[in-house]
């Protein structure tokens, strides 16, 4: 931030503090919570003493190892499906006209704008009363796809109408039938929107509590279904070691990102 | 009895091919020679490039047949056709080379990988790119592109290349030397070319024949000569560029002669047109260089002499673009004089002259 001359000294000092204000409140949460898990406190509420031994027991602690496995199984599932039928869905939209098309649209964008409690709790009565699904890996997964192909559709649906069609018609001219065009053209053009719905839709499944809570069921656990159960028996650091966790990756990865784009650039120039 | 020689390359029979609230093709009828350049010209929305992609199979035809080598493809789906298309945008697939884009059709083709590679090379070889193998196509000029698309299409051999406005995107300098490039590889690979353009220029200096639509229906087709010194309708006057186009009802006839009268009182002399078709003559156009300008002492006797008015003079290096107002019917004329000339008669603004030009110049228009 460079105020102009005229602002003064006084304007600078306001907008420092402004601003360090800001950060404080988002990061000082962050900061406790990666501290106090290595705090002995068996609350880790305040600091008495270094150690790594909640890291020990995430690691030999059953229930978070099966929690983290389911979470990134339906996450994983969750993207793969809804990418496909996401694809397909925004090739439909985009190329074909038939009845009912608005409708589609306006279906395809409920799940997206509905509140997440009304979701959970429709699908909840949806697959106890009306369709008998399981409540577990089955109800987690068909819900986790119902809201994630939507997001897929618009954003490989934006993706749509910037590539230049005539490429299609091009393959189909130059001897290739309508797979090989689709697996040698239209996927490698889509592949931004692929990815960048996969980048969307991981995160977003793999953090869902709301949904999920209500389609789980008693026996299936994801991980942030088990966070949110540990915490209403009190705080724990084991919560503590997990959310550093999930700092610190995206954390490195992020850095690590940069660092390979002023890489390529510097490169490039 | 049709023998093997005489046989089209391309026949087109009755086709029809409506879209809603439109018919964009209207029971068009033609045939293409093989090894010959036909071009469909005329303006935006016309048909012309709807033909095209009926050929290609790139769409359905709703009524009639196409034929390629004598044989019905209306069901045939493009990849299985014989022929290849340049498309208005080119469609060179972005995220592969040079090499790999004109390797794509042969890979279809299942053509093994030593042969690709001698086909691609020898295919730059004649487009004269030489070693742009590895080359991406955003990193290449426009014209440079125009040749890959076109190694791209003929390295298939195809019975027949079909061209969507190919040079649209290029600028004028860069048109002129791409059409004639064209030509020379048409020349040299005798392959037939179906070649769509809405520009008058680009299709007299491309084509072997012309086809001009409009809306949907073939107007007139010709070799470019036809076209150009005897347009059969004042739309294709008007569209190539002729600039005296006079409209008038016929009032007299005889001695091989016609006499029309125009709106404004001009009484012109055209000579007979005996195959009209039953069309009614509408009026005659005359090109701006057939056009001769006299001193007024040169009389009024004879046949399409004009009094006048020289409005506007314009330089245009070898003739001189004359606007002239006739009286009594204040209709515009444009001549060119050459320079030359000009220099002896020694013509300005203002200046009543005498309009002439011979009844053979009179190019009779239809409808």
């Amino acid at each position: 931030m460079k105020p102009s001359n005229r602002t003064g000294i006084m304007g600078r000092i306001v907008a420092r503090v402004l601003l360090a204000l800001g950060y404080v409140f988002i990061w000082a949460p962050v900061i406790v919570l990666v501290l106090f898990s290595f705090s002995r406190n068996k609350f880790g509420l305040w600091w008495e003493g270094f150690t790594l031994q909640w890291y020990a027991e995430l690691l030999t602690n059953a229930k978070v190892g099966q929690a983290l496995q389911t979470s990134l199984i339906v996450a994983a599932v969750a993207v793969v499906v809804s990418t496909a039928l996401g694809t397909l869905a925004a090739y439909g939209l985009y190329k074909y006209r038939f009845r009912g098309k608005k409708a589609v649209r306006i279906g395809l964008l409920l799940p997206i704008v509905m509140p997440p409690v009304v979701i959970g709790a429709a699908l909840l009565a949806f697959f106890s009363k009306v369709i008998r699904i399981p409540l577990g890996y089955p109800s987690i997964l068909i819900a986790h796809i119902s809201f994630s192909v939507p997001l897929a559709t618009f954003v490989i649906l934006g993706r749509m109408a910037r590539i230049d069609w005539s490429l299609e018609e091009a393959s189909a001219d130059l001897g290739a039938d309508t797979l090989t065009t689709w697996r040698k053209i239209i996927v490698p053009l889509l592949l931004p929107g692929i990815i960048a719905s996969a980048a969307l839709i991981f995160p977003w499944s793999f953090d869902d509590v709301t949904v999920t809570f209500f389609v789980a069921g008693t026996g299936t656990m994801t991980l942030p279904l088990y966070i949110f159960s540990r915490i209403r028996a009190g705080p724990s650091p084991i919560i503590n070691a997990i959310g550093m966790i999930f700092v610190a990756l995206p954390t490195i990865g992020l850095v690590l990102w940069t660092m390979l784009q002023s890489r390529v650039s510097g490169k490039k120039r | 009895m049709e023998n093997r020689e005489s046989m089209p390359c391309l026949e087109l029979r009755e086709v029809v091919k409506r879209f809603p609230g439109l018919i964009a093709v209207n029971h068009v009828s033609l045939k293409v020679e093989t090894g010959k350049v036909f071009t469909l010209l005329g303006p935006s929305g016309c048909g012309k490039t709807t033909t095209l992609r009926l050929v290609a199979g790139l769409e359905t035809l709703d009524e009639g047949d196409v034929l390629i080598d004598g044989k019905v493809v209306n069901d045939v789906p493009p990849y299985k056709r014989d022929c290849s298309t340049i498309f208005q945008t080119l469609a060179l697939f972005p995220h592969m080379t040079v090499e790999q884009n004109i390797a794509y059709g042969l890979e279809r083709r299942k053509v093994p990988r030593s042969e690709i590679r001698k086909r691609v090379g020898e295919m730059l070889e004649l487009v004269e790119l030489p070693g742009m193998e590895k080359r991406r196509p955003n990193q290449l000029s426009g014209g440079q592109r125009q040749r890959v698309a076109l190694a791209r299409s003929l390295v298939l051999k195809p019975k027949i290349l079909l061209l969507d406005e190919p040079l649209a995107s290029l600028d004028r300098k860069l048109r002129k030397e791409m059409q004639v490039e064209l030509k020379r590889i048409q020349r040299e690979v005798g392959i037939t070319f179906l070649y769509v353009t809405h520009d008058q220029k680009e299709a007299l200096a491309v084509s072997d024949t012309i086809a001009v639509m409009r809306e949907g229906k073939l107007e007139q087709v010709g070799v470019p000569q036809e076209i150009y010194e005897t347009p059969r309708t004042k739309f294709i006057a008007d569209f190539m560029g002729a600039a005296n186009i006079l409209s008038g009802k016929v009032i007299a006839s005889g001695h091989g002669k016609v006499q029309l009268e125009t709106e404004g009182g001009l009484r012109i002399i055209a000579l007979e047109n005996r195959n009209r078709g039953g069309k009614v003559i509408a009026g005659i156009s005359v090109h701006p260089e057939l056009i001769e300008l006299l001193p007024l002492d040169a009389g009024l006797e004879g046949e399409n002499r004009f009094k006048g008015r020289i409005i506007e003079m314009i330089y245009q290096g070898d003739f001189i673009e004359t606007k002239i107002s006739l009286a009594p019917a204040g209709v515009l004329i444009t001549a060119h004089v050459p320079s030359r000339l000009q220099t002896v008669t020694q013509f300005s603004p203002g200046e009543e002259v005498l309009v002439h030009w011979s009844p053979s110049s009179s190019n009779i228009l239809l409808e």
